[in-house]
């Protein structure tokens, strides 16, 4: 816990940070600028978080934004670093951190695919990857809705049921 | 020499799951190798949002179809941070043996399994049998063979039934004998050697470029990095067992960590019906009234626990509804299946490509979602 108080002590004077959060034991969350994220994916790389475990996003419709999330973790203390920014909706564009960690190629890839957010200066994370041949709205959308595409894109089919009554000379009707 | 396409996969014996690369060969050497996910996209990650915190028991465990019972761990763990509820002290062990269940079975199945890629047919019939006996143990205690849903926010859905302890002991003992069995096959077997020792390494530099967990990063990088010592949930602080590393991971080491590991995953087991409390409360009750109309207050969690291929996490995000707002899913082969097929299969020779599947635990079901 002391080690975890110290990085974010460390963050705060450091950075512009806000909302930081301890949900559970050994985890913090915390709110930049998007600006600073390079800064600060790098730095804790240095201090220690060398593994980026996961890049995802949040769709919050309502304030029309999109929550990029990085999560770090540093295998010598046991600490989450959980690094969120917020996005336009309307320009969901950010800068990649291939620089700084090269594993994130297929992350910002998946990012990209399930929410549209590009990231400049990774040219492969505009090609499809799980979707084949997609144009609809990404996905995982809020504004995307599954039950509407689904009803489009298959048609309901009316089945009539028509089962074998008489089988091997056996008529099985009733039975 | 003219460069030939071929494709490994979506069906081939040496494939773990509909997944399939796209090689360029040069003679016998793959020249590009491209990853080709999503045949087993299910799209699970916006199913979850639209159903209710416990209707999504039923359907996370089919994400990772050889471990399921991490998705239903890493569910409850991060629900339980965010309502704040506190697990029964029984409920927590029984966690345990569960998991490490899962754990074996898991492991059992793959490293008999680097039979499909070799041609040693009788190691993954073997590990398949093996599996089995497993699986009707879960039966026993959960109702359910590969689906549990018996891990659930509060603790677990029952108590174990009667002589559960008898069962499992009578298990490890046929798992104890035939895992030599097993072992005299792969691990003694000169063919075996011939492919993979000294062959498919994963060096400790391309593990932290690609961010490889488990297995793959403990025997390269030698250090302990297991998420059950590093940041033990459960009861993990408080059984010993040992985790197997190595400074040089070939394609052999790897499959000889899985050896060693189940026989540690016995060791857990058989500390826990020691240690466990005899009695008590399994579930906490987490609402009055319909669970089905229970609302998770607003928050946002990151969860993960060891799986058999390293770090299985999820991200909860609340906003205090009936549903989800978003879970996303972190499966613990990802950076290996893709990335690490693109940079690192190229180079290999052509009959290479599965055994790399293999030996790095690629989980196809867990990179798609």
């Amino acid at each position: 816990m002391n080690s975890m108080n110290k990085i974010i002590d460390y963050l705060k004077e450091t950075y512009e940070i806000k909302s930081v959060k301890s949900p559970m034991d050994m985890q913090f969350h915390f709110e930049t600028e998007k600006k600073l994220v390079h800064s600060i994916l790098g730095d804790l790389k240095s201090k220690g978080f060398k593994q980026l475990s996961l890049i995802t996003a949040v769709d919050w419709i309502e304030e029309n934004e999109f929550q990029l999330t990085y999560i770090l973790f540093n295998w010598d203390n046991g600490i989450h670093a959980i690094l969120n920014t917020r996005l336009d909706r309307d320009n969901p564009k950010f800068t990649t951190i291939l620089p700084i960690f090269p594993g994130a190629e297929y992350y910002e890839r998946d990012v990209h695919e399930f929410f549209g957010i590009e990231f400049k200066g990774n040219e492969k994370s505009f090609k499809p990857l799980f979707l084949e041949m997609w144009d609809e709205l990404p996905p995982l959308r809020k504004d995307f809705d599954p039950q509407a595409f689904s009803d489009k894109t298959f048609p309901k089919m009316e089945y009539t049921t028509q089962f074998l009554t008489d089988v091997g000379g056996v008529n099985n009707e009733g039975s | 020499m003219r460069e030939v396409k071929l494709f490994l996969g979506p069906q081939h014996p040496g494939m773990h799951g509909n997944y399939s690369v796209h090689m360029y060969v040069d003679g016998d050497i793959i020249k590009k190798a491209r990853p080709m996910p999503g045949m087993l996209h299910r799209g699970f990650e916006k199913l979850m949002e639209r159903r209710t915190w416990m209707g999504n028991l039923a359907l996370i465990p089919r994400i990772c179809v050889p471990e399921p019972d991490t998705n239903e761990m890493v569910y409850a763990m991060g629900i339980e941070a965010l309502a704040d509820i506190e697990v029964p002290e029984r409920a927590h062990w029984i966690r345990m043996i569960i998991l490490e269940l899962a754990r074996i079975t898991s492991h059992i199945m793959s490293f008999g399994g680097i039979g499909g890629p070799t041609g040693l047919y009788t190691a993954t019939y073997l590990g398949i049998a093996l599996r089995d006996e497993i699986l009707d143990v879960f039966e026993r205690i959960t109702g359910a063979r590969v689906y549990h849903m018996y891990i659930v926010p509060g603790g677990v859905r029952k108590d174990l039934p009667e002589n559960a302890e008898e069962d499992i002991e009578r298990l490890m003992k046929i798992i104890e004998e035939r895992l030599e069995e097993l072992k005299e096959l792969i691990l003694e077997n000169p063919m075996i050697h011939a492919r993979i020792k000294d062959n498919i390494m994963l060096p400790a530099e391309v593990v932290w470029e690609l961010g490889v967990t488990g297995i793959g990063m403990r025997t390269a990088v030698n250090k302990v990095n297991d998420l059950r010592k590093v940041k033990p949930y459960a009861r993990y602080d408080q059984v010993e067992f040992d985790v197997p590393v190595a400074s040089y991971s070939d394609g052999f080491t790897r499959v000889k960590t899985k050896y060693l590991e189940i026989h540690q995953s016995i060791r857990i087991i058989r500390q826990v019906f020691k240690k466990m409390p005899k009695e008590g409360s399994v579930r906490a009750q987490i609402s009055t009234g319909n669970a089905l109309k229970w609302k998770v207050p607003a928050g946002q969690v990151y969860t993960a626990v060891e799986s058999t291929r390293g770090e299985y996490g999820y991200f909860i995000v609340s906003d205090g509804k009936k549903m989800p707002y978003r879970i996303a899913v972190r499966g613990a082969s990802f950076p290996q299946g893709l990335l690490g097929i693109e940079k690192y299969l190229v180079g290999h020779r052509i009959d290479d490509a599965s055994l790399w599947m293999d030996t790095m635990g690629v989980c196809s079901p867990e990179i798609d979602r």
